[in-house]
């Protein structure tokens, strides 16, 4: 909104928002739409679609009022000099209204509410090219004869122009008819009434542009074709074509016009339109068979909202075909079985997806070994496998030693399995699992070919294969097993079976008992005789001498990481204390400190299980960081003279079919180790891997 | 190129080649190889269709706002008659009838058409920046009048081909100058327009695009009557 200040301005311009109902001697109304009835077209707006405006002379500025200036307002249209006269505005209702249907309704409200004058009642071209005008006569005026109103129009193309008599009169119909010498297009006319004594009534709304006013003439020549009927037969579609109207001349482009279907079924009350479109042919689209219908089009000029009236109807009917009802029926039943067996199918995959997942894609198997995580069996972690392999848990298996072992010659393992029948032609049955497990020097001195044994990972030397690694394990195997008292013997192999050449490998072990091995009792329980301050535990006085014998060896083992094994070392008896709060078993290391000879001793009977156990302890020497404190007791206060035994373990069968048990510690151990290599504390699991490495550090 | 070995630059040069030919021998082949008689005015109706499509929605654009208009001003009844004397193209002699405009010769058709266009460039360019001034506005309008004013260039432009085509065609003569100064057509009217008011100024331009909408349609149907009239 703005001020207007030019000078030549002289209305009032108000623009109300707001609905308001102004009584008094204007007409109620409730919207401006309906109610545009007052003499000078006094209207306020209430709903933002329709203008109207009010004029009130002498004032020059525009404003918005607000619901609560009505008052202000009242005042201002009760001040308000009804200067124009209450003619008709039809003409410029008919060009600012979007809807042409509502100006009727207004004249007819006009003509009934108030006395009016002679007015205007339309004006209209068809073509563009000529335009009439029709006049009514008003109520109150006595008119004699028509011919007594004159019309008057003025072409404001040029300010000084003046006031034509209508160039055609119709007398009959109240009509002026301009021609096309008298028409101009695009420039405002305006008409008035002159009635007798030169009255005139002049409605300044009756000013108009020839193009604002033109209202086409329905099309000719309507007609239909069919299309296509839907395959049912109930539905069909239908092109409805037809001629522009002849006065409107679209040819030379003068005129664009724009066409509107509407139709209907014969009997209903409402049309349904389609959109205006420019061309001469429209699809209508979805009729029903059997029904008849009622099809007419009106037209509109392009960019210009008025409509001209309608055309004449014509009938559109397609009867239907029931021949094809079966057809459809079983087209129907069709679809909708297949499509309720594929809906079962859907739900039979989807309620045994499970299954049917397991038919179409099995899984593949992947390698399961108990105890290990298959995902450790992916790249990259072949370390952590090793490591669990090989004993990193306690839950290692049986064969893993042999492949952390591998390159460690001096560690044989113990395995037991029936091919070990065929190695013991010469052994007697009195060989037990015990001894067997063990590896312990058969009496029978034969059958210790490797070959017999095909497994290679055992690294099984040959018979006469003095290696130290069989003294190891012969220690592993004897120090597991607690000792009988007085009956050890250095499990040991003297130092001087082994060649120097296999010495190599096994730095450590430096039992050697000199020409006096002891057996290392393959006692399996011992009864724990005293325990010593230091913790230590002494078993039985037996023990005591391998508890001497392996002190030194122990000792020797200490200072001579990887030196050869060739030095005699004094037998000593090492007290071997299993740390009962440690992993509990006792360590190879002590084991091969017991030094016993890889005689014919045999353990009792029986396999006898391994279990930790505390043993004396290892006397003076460096105790392993973790496990085992091997204290070695002074040897010979710590010589107890235990009482004997509660129990024992028979040793061996005599020939005479009597029990020894207490081998002579005088034999010589047998010249050739059995080849069963021990296996069985690390397959066991009762000696810890780090025990077995600070064994061969 | 670095990574370009000389056998596939000579593929590719060969490639070039090859389409360049293509495309040259394409701009001399015209779209009327048998060369009839009504072909070679096709390309000149598609032109005509195209800028009548664009004068129509112009005028429906210029109609929108010109409503709008009326919706937040409510100007006085007689605003129509006092309009014509304030359009300021008023001066632009323009056939006002149909007779009228089918005896003009096309040359000054198309002239009247041009000079209607150059008089409304300023105007509505000043009108839009005046209707975004206005916060009452919304940014609907706003953009219509954008529109309105973009369009009219456009159109001016399009009208000018079209023109070049029907003088390179020999339809008409070039006697058609460029009118593309706008100060020598508006010498006398060149203020007036400032005076006018906004919904005067939308009420003169919407007569002048049915205006032009109409000559357009008019000159194309006597150039080139058998493409859709």
């Amino acid at each position: 909104m703005h001020l207007c200040t030019e000078a030549h301005l002289n209305y009032l311009y108000i623009d109300l928002y707001v609905h308001i109902k102004v009584r008094k001697h204007i007409t109620q109304f409730n919207s401006c739409e309906e109610t545009c009835l007052v003499g000078p077209e006094f209207c306020l707006r209430g709903k933002p679609s329709v203008s109207c405006s009010i004029e009130v002379p002498y004032i020059k500025s525009v404003m918005a009022v607000s619901l609560s200036y009505d008052l202000l307002l009242l005042l201002v249209i009760s001040s308000l000099d009804w200067s124009s006269t209450p003619g008709s505005a039809f003409l410029t209702d008919h060009n600012r209204m979007t809807s042409s249907g509502r100006s009727e309704k207004k004249q007819q409200k006009r003509e009934r509410a108030t006395p009016v004058e002679p007015h205007f009642t339309e004006c209209m071209s068809r073509d563009l090219e000529t335009f009439r005008c029709w006049w009514s006569p008003g109520t109150f005026h006595n008119l004699s004869s028509p011919e007594e109103l004159r019309v008057f129009y003025l072409k404001r193309n040029s300010p000084s122009s003046e006031w034509k008599e209508c160039p055609e009169y119709s007398h009959l119909n109240r009509e002026c008819f301009f021609d096309a010498n008298h028409t101009s297009i695009w420039i405002p006319y305006c008409l008035q009434l002159r009635g007798q004594n030169n009255i005139t009534y002049f409605n300044e709304d009756d000013c108009f542009s020839v193009e604002n006013i033109v209202r086409p003439d329905p099309p000719v020549s309507l007609n239909w074709t069919l299309l296509i009927v839907s395959p049912s037969g109930l539905s069909y579609d239908v092109m409805v074509s037809w001629e522009p109207p002849p006065s409107a001349d679209v040819s030379t482009g003068w005129m664009r016009i724009e066409y509107e279907i509407q139709y209907r079924e014969r009997n209903a009350t409402t049309w349904e339109a389609l959109e205006t479109q420019p061309h001469t042919q429209q699809t209508i689209y979805g009729l029903q068979a059997g029904t008849e219908y009622e099809v007419h089009i009106r037209t509109k000029m392009k960019g210009f909202p008025k409509f001209g009236d309608f055309s004449d109807s014509i009938f559109v009917k397609v009867t239907e075909i029931p021949l094809r009802e079966s057809a459809v029926l079983l087209t129907l039943v069709l679809t909708f079985g297949v499509a309720g067996i594929l809906i079962l199918i859907m739900l039979i995959v989807v309620s045994h997806q499970q299954r049917l997942m397991m038919i179409l894609l099995p899984p593949v198997p992947a390698p399961k070994i108990k105890g290990i995580d298959s995902e450790l069996l992916k790249k990259g972690k072949l370390e952590e496998l090793d490591f669990i392999l090989n004993g990193g848990g306690l839950g290692g298996l049986p064969t893993y030693i042999s492949d952390y072992y591998q390159d460690e010659p001096w560690v044989e393992f113990i395995e037991v399995d029936e091919e070990d029948a065929d190695c013991g032609e010469k052994e007697d049955q009195k060989s037990s699992d015990t001894q067997r497990l063990l590896g312990l020097p058969q009496r029978s001195v034969g059958c210790f070919s490797a070959d017999s044994h095909p497994d290679d990972d055992s690294g099984r030397a040959s018979c006469y294969d003095t290696d130290l690694s069989e003294q190891d394990t012969h220690l592993l195997a004897a120090s597991l097993l607690p000792g009988q008292p007085e009956d050890e013997e250095a499990f040991l192999h003297p130092d001087e079976k082994a060649p120097a050449s296999e010495t190599n490998k096994s730095p450590l072990i430096q039992t050697e008992s000199e020409g006096k091995p002891t057996w290392i009792n393959t006692d399996l329980y011992a009864q724990v005789s005293n325990v010593m301050p230091s913790g230590g535990v002494v078993l039985s006085p037996g023990q005591q001498l391998r508890i001497q014998e392996n002190t030194e060896k122990e000792s020797q083992k200490k200072g001579t990481l990887g030196e050869d094994t060739s030095k005699l070392n004094k037998p000593q008896f090492q007290l071997l204390v299993v740390d009962p709060d440690g992993s509990g078993y006792t360590s190879e290391i002590t084991a091969r400190q017991i030094s016993t000879p890889p005689s014919s001793l045999v353990p009792g009977e029986g396999y006898q299980t391994i279990y930790p156990q505390p043993m004396e302890t290892k006397p003076a020497a460096p105790s392993e960081p973790n496990q085992s404190p091997y204290i070695l007791p002074d040897s010979p206060q710590t010589r107890l003279f235990a009482p004997v035994a509660d129990y024992t373990v028979v040793q061996e069968l005599d020939t005479h079919q009597s029990l020894l048990l207490n081998l002579p510690t005088q034999q010589p151990p047998p010249p050739c180790l059995p080849q069963h290599p021990l296996k069985a504390p690390v397959a066991i699991g009762y000696v810890t891997p780090d025990l077995l490495g600070n064994l061969s550090s | 190129l670095p990574g370009l070995d000389p056998l596939s630059a000579v593929w590719v040069g060969i490639i070039c080649l090859v389409f360049s030919s293509r495309l040259s021998t394409m701009k001399a082949a015209s779209i009327c190889p048998n060369d009839q008689t009504g072909c070679h005015l096709l390309p000149l109706a598609n032109l005509f269709d195209r800028v009548i499509q664009h004068s129509a929605r112009m005028h429906g654009i210029s109609d929108d706002l010109h409503s709008e208009f009326e919706l937040y001003f409510l100007p006085s009844k007689n605003q129509i008659g006092r309009v014509s004397r304030n359009c300021h193209t008023s001066t632009i002699l323009t056939p006002n009838g149909k007779e009228n405009a089918q005896r003009i010769a096309r040359e000054e058709l198309a002239e009247i058409i041009l000079k209607l266009l150059v008089a409304w460039r300023d105007p509505l360019w000043h009108f839009h920046q005046s209707m975004s001034q206005h916060d009452e506005f919304t940014n609907f309008s706003s953009n219509k009048s954008l529109e309105m004013s973009d369009m009219v260039h456009e159109l001016r432009k399009g009208v000018l081909k079209v023109v070049e085509k029907m003088q390179m065609l020999g339809i008409i003569s070039n006697s058609v100058g460029d009118t593309g100064s706008p100060e020598a057509l508006l010498t006398s009217d060149s203020a007036e327009w400032r005076f006018m008011k906004d919904y005067d100024l939308l009420y003169c331009f919407r007569r002048d695009s049915n205006k032009i909408q109409n000559y357009l349609k008019i000159l194309k149907c006597r150039i080139v009557p058998k493409h859709g009239c």
